[in-house]
């Protein structure tokens, strides 16, 4: 027994498929290009038929200390990169044309020169004979040149400003979005401007912060390049023990199980991260 | 390993029955395949990648009439995944020292044609049945050389351990590789009786210096950019890249006393389309006098004996193959770090850690 | 006076969206400011509110100048255009916001949340959020946030553009209904000369950032101190001709009579659509003339006919039907057309 309305909730439902039949070639591609690797990647780390990699992985000393320090380190760039980036996304959100071309090209002049050339440039910047250190002698603001580099401090400032745009963008663009008569209506309802921004802008602008903080997480987690440099050999990132394994000792069966390692590491605080922001939007 | 090894084997064995009747490939009966319009040559970039083009690949260019194009970096792992999944995009790659002896029993290495690369003239050294060995490179002291005057400056690594004589912040390869060798030669060994290295013994050695070494340099342009900006006084350092900071007057100086020979050799990745036209590039880069003009440059010399006589006199002293510096260095044992690569560099990343 | 604005001047760089407003508005009154999109009508409310700060002049609140007071400091409830409730904000905290600012106790806030929902006839709604809510509910919560904290003005901008046209009409009479049980003198915006009409006790019509005339709606309507008035409030005839000696020469209908004291020269005369009587009816009018239908719309209660005159030029007229009247004409037909003298109106020329 079909009742009339029985057969309109099928349509529905048909109408439901047909759209997600829609996005069936998205999802193959999202499949093949995300989902394939990774699986090929777990296939790898028990190619010998054992959890030994993971073992290795998991329990030894090394891997576990560089894990829990790369995590460390990718959480303070990210919280410095918040911290740095939303000032600036804000005054972008509101500045003229003129301002918001300037702001651009300075976050996106970086984006011209590649990784290493920028990570040089801190060098020459950040050493113990470099710009920074010889203005603040000359300044007669320190004696002995600061320690700014080839340790965290100087891996923290090299990553940061690499991954500064990352945080700006998303966050600048959920600032956009938010229409500009909500502040003006909670001035109107007798709100000072700072509380204005803490109960209406701020929440609001949560999924950009969420997404900038998400992605300079991930690719923090990622770079190898900056921490070698800038760390001067102190600050190891299991980036780099993957790398290592992968391209000097062809180890690649305890290199995916590292990886695997870390991607489970980053999806639990991708989550950690979304989690956070939405609660802080409807507290 | 052994299976693939020998079902290649079996089916060589069987083509070759095959074929009898057969006309035989083009090429074999003496007329080169068909030119393709470009090769891939990838090596470490930079001022290299520079050299490489003028002292050779421009001589090919012309001779063959096909375009050499470059990419870097050299890549171990991408060599193995190009060659396992088929149609390796790179004609010729750079290949590592250390990494030569791993690539021949991976079998990823299509094997050197004596019939078109001359080597006859070739030293041991320079003879590899599946790798062209192109040049020679030492990691070396290098100095500030207004620090240290007037031949001043630490000879060898024990001297180099002595902060006390050769006061200064260090710099040193985030790596075992060379390291370990120093450090044992430091603790005084001879030159001759390193390997097979003695991992406690090279490590408690490191722990004497660790405290005097600012940075553990990463790339090869670290440490000569680091004696330019006095960040360090002395560091470790491929005799190359303090070559060039001498030609270009800045107060860096290298030491070639217990110097770590290596060569650097280029390989051919198996199952490459355009095989034929790698080996003929090796030959081009058997050229004795484009050997020269590539040392003069980089002072990374050629194997080939008659190099040394093309090069200009005030600089074949800074050439790692030269015979005063041969002596007084050795060569890095590749079969050593082959084999214990892998431990010993999770020892160094432990070691690395343990701050202090 | 509740409000008072002086000589308002704003510009944006080359445009004057203000051109020097004067305008009074007295304790309780509904006004509305009435005119074309673009005239200055929103900028006008932004400055009362406190948004902009004007070039020139000066913005009265009880007689306390509040020019350059920022919005907070000035107890203005306003209804944004695109309503601007808080999206991450359920109803009932959208609602308690301005308390909050206020600093209000809790248990006051939650009386005066549930109270102010009662009003807009929303109780029940407060743990929903305004995307889970219809266009004329979040418009209700939009008014329940700028009345709940006793504001000492309401002000509103075009409240109901986005709403169809049944849901409009009950809105435009609950806000009514709201604003006199709540006494609030109110300053409502449209560009809809019907709302206008239905809702004011006054009327200001804007033009090009100016106010053209304030006054009753029926004033405004019979007697528009300008074209501009007569043509953006009602459907209207303009008339142009030529006055002497007490009568206007009118093409199409001759001459007229005018009211006494009409000076000689050009004349502009409004004539509501309303006014005409065509056929039969035309005999019994003083001023008539003849001419052909070109359209006829039927409204229901009225039709309207578009008539080209003999004389030239073209009229409106409108006219009353009883369910069980045949169509007053049929098109392509040549008609009578009059109407009374003392339904004209002289629009002064300026
Ligand atoms: N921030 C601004 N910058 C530049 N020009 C502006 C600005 N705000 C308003 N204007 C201009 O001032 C004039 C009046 O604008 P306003 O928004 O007050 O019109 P309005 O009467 O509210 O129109 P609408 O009925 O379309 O809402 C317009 O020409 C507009 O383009
Ligand atoms: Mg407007």
């Amino acid at each position: 027994m079909s009742s009339p309305g029985d057969s309109r909730r099928t349509t529905a439902r048909r109408r439901e498929t047909a759209l997600f039949l829609l996005a069936v070639p998205a999802l193959l591609l999202l499949g093949i290009i995300f989902a394939w690797p990774v699986l090929r990647l777990l296939a790898m780390s028990v190619e010998d038929g054992t959890l030994a990699n993971f073992e290795k992985a998991t329990l030894d000393e090394l891997y576990l200390y560089v894990l829990f320090d790369s995590v460390k380190i990718a959480a303070m760039v990210m919280a410095i990169c918040l911290l740095v980036a939303y000032p600036v996304a804000f005054w972008l959100s509101r500045a003229g044309r003129w301002g918001v071309a300037l702001g651009m090209f300075a976050l996106l002049l970086p984006f011209w020169t590649s990784v290493l050339v920028r990570t040089y440039a801190w060098l020459v910047l950040l050493g113990r004979n470099g710009v920074v250190n010889r203005w603040l002698r000359d300044a007669g603001l320190i004696d002995a040149p600061l320690p700014l580099l080839h340790n965290t401090s100087g891996v923290l400032i090299g990553m940061v400003h690499v991954l500064l745009p990352y945080m700006v963008f998303p966050i600048y663009a959920s600032l956009l979005r938010i229409d500009p008569d909500l502040s003006r209506a909670a001035e109107g309802l007798g709100a000072p401007a700072w509380r204005s921004f803490l109960r209406v802008t701020f929440p609001l602008s949560l999924p950009g912060v969420s997404a900038g903080c998400a992605l300079v997480f991930v690719l923090s987690l990622g770079f190898f390049i900056t921490p070698a440099l800038l760390g001067g050999g102190r600050v190891i990132m299991v980036s780099m023990l993957i790398e290592q394994q992968v391209r000097e000792f062809l180890d690649w069966p305890f290199a995916a199980a590292l990886s695997t390692v870390l991607l489970v590491a980053t999806l639990a605080i991708y989550a950690l991260i979304g989690r956070i922001t939405r609660g802080a939007r409807h507290a | 390993m052994t299976i693939l090894t020998n079902r290649r084997g079996l089916l060589r064995a069987a083509g070759g029955i095959a074929t009898a009747g057969l006309p035989l490939p083009a090429f074999a009966q003496g007329s080169p395949p068909p030119k393709p319009d470009r090769i891939v040559v990838n090596a470490s970039g930079g001022g290299m990648a520079t050299q490489l083009r003028r002292s050779y690949f421009a001589e090919f260019e012309r001779l063959h009439g096909i375009r050499v194009v470059d990419t870097s970096p050299v890549d171990f792992g991408k060599l193995r995944a190009m060659v396992t999944s088929g149609n390796p995009e790179w004609t010729v790659t750079e290949i590592g020292g250390q990494d030569v002896d791993r690539a021949k029993e991976l079998n990823l290495l299509e094997p050197i044609d004596t019939s078109i690369v001359d080597l006859s003239r070739y030293p041991a050294a320079g003879r590899n049945s599946h790798a062209f060995i192109g040049s020679a490179y030492s990691t070396v002291l290098g100095f500030r050389s207004d620090v240290f005057r007037d031949g001043s400056h630490p000879k060898g690594w024990a001297e180099f351990w002595d902060v006390r004589r050769f006061p200064g912040a260090r710099s040193l390869r985030n790596h075992p590789v060379d390291n370990l060798e120093f450090a044992l030669l430091a603790d005084g060994v001879p030159m001759d009786q390193i390997y097979p290295i003695d991992m406690d013994r090279a490590f408690r050695k490191l722990d004497e210096i660790r405290p005097h070494i600012s940075v553990w340099w990463s790339t090869g342009a670290q440490p000569a950019q680091m004696l330019v900006d006095r960040e360090v006084v002395l560091a470790t350092g491929w005799n190359g890249r303090f070559f060039e900071l001498a030609r270009r007057n800045a107060p860096v100086g290298s030491e070639f006393m217990q110097g770590s020979l290596k060569s650097s050799a280029y390989g051919i990745p198996r199952g490459t389309r355009q095989a034929y036209w790698g080996q003929q590039l090796f030959q081009v880069m058997t050229n004795p006098r484009l050997q020269a003009m590539y040392a003069t440059e980089l002072s990374y010399a050629g194997l080939h004996p008659d190099t040394a006589s093309f090069v200009a006199e005030d600089i074949r002293p800074l050439l790692p193959t030269a015979p005063v510096n041969l002596e007084r260095q050795f060569w890095l044992n590749v079969g050593w770090w082959t084999e214990n690569g892998a431990r010993a560099q999770e020892r160094w990343n432990r070691w690395m850690l343990q701050r202090g | 006076m509740e409000l008072s604005v002086k000589g308002i001047v704003r510009r944006f760089g080359p445009v004057t969206a203000l051109g020097g407003v004067d305008l009074d508005v007295a304790e309780g009154e509904f006004l509305t400011i009435l005119g074309p999109s673009g005239s200055g009508k929103t900028t006008l409310l932004k400055t009362v509110a406190g948004f902009e700060i004007p070039d020139e002049g000066r913005v009265l609140l009880g007689g306390e100048d509040v020019t350059l007071a920022p919005p907070r400091r000035r107890d203005v409830g306003m209804v944004f255009q695109n309503y601007a409730l808080f999206p991450h904000m359920s109803v009932a905290q959208n609602v308690a916001f301005p308390l909050e600012m206020r600093r209000r106790p809790r248990d006051e806030v939650k009386r005066r949340v549930i109270e102010a929902l009662r009003l807009v006839e929303l109780e029940g709604y407060g743990d929903r959020l305004p995307r889970q809510l219809s266009g004329g509910q979040q418009q209700r919560v939009a008014l329940a946030r700028a009345v709940v904290f006793g504001p000492r003005l309401l002000l509103l901008d075009e409240p109901f553009g986005a709403l169809d046209r049944k849901l409009r009409e009950s809105l435009q009479l609950e806000v009514r209904r709201l604003q006199r049980q709540l006494r609030l003198t109110t300053l409502f915006i449209t560009h809809d000369q019907e709302e206008a009409l239905i809702m004011s006790d006054r009327i200001a019509v804007m033009d090009k950032g100016r106010i053209e005339q304030v006054g009753a709606p029926g004033d405004l309507y019979a007697h528009p101190a300008t074209r501009f008035v007569a043509d953006f409030l009602g459907e209207s005839n303009l008339l142009d001709g030529s006055a002497s000696a007490g009568h206007a020469a009118i093409p199409g209908f001759g001459a007229v009579p005018l009211p006494a004291g009409q000076p000689d020269g050009g004349v502009t005369l409004l004539l509501r659509p309303e006014a005409l009587r065509i056929a039969a009816d035309a005999a019994a009018m003083p001023c008539r003339g003849q001419g052909k239908v070109l359209e006829t719309v039927f409204l229901g209660q009225s039709a309207k006919l578009r008539m080209a005159l003999d004389g030239g030029g073209e009229v409106l007229a409108r006219l009353p039907l009883r369910p069980s009247d045949p169509p007053p004409a049929r098109e392509g037909e040549t008609v009578a057309v009059g109407f009374a003298p003392e339904d004209l109106h002289v629009v002064p020329r300026g």
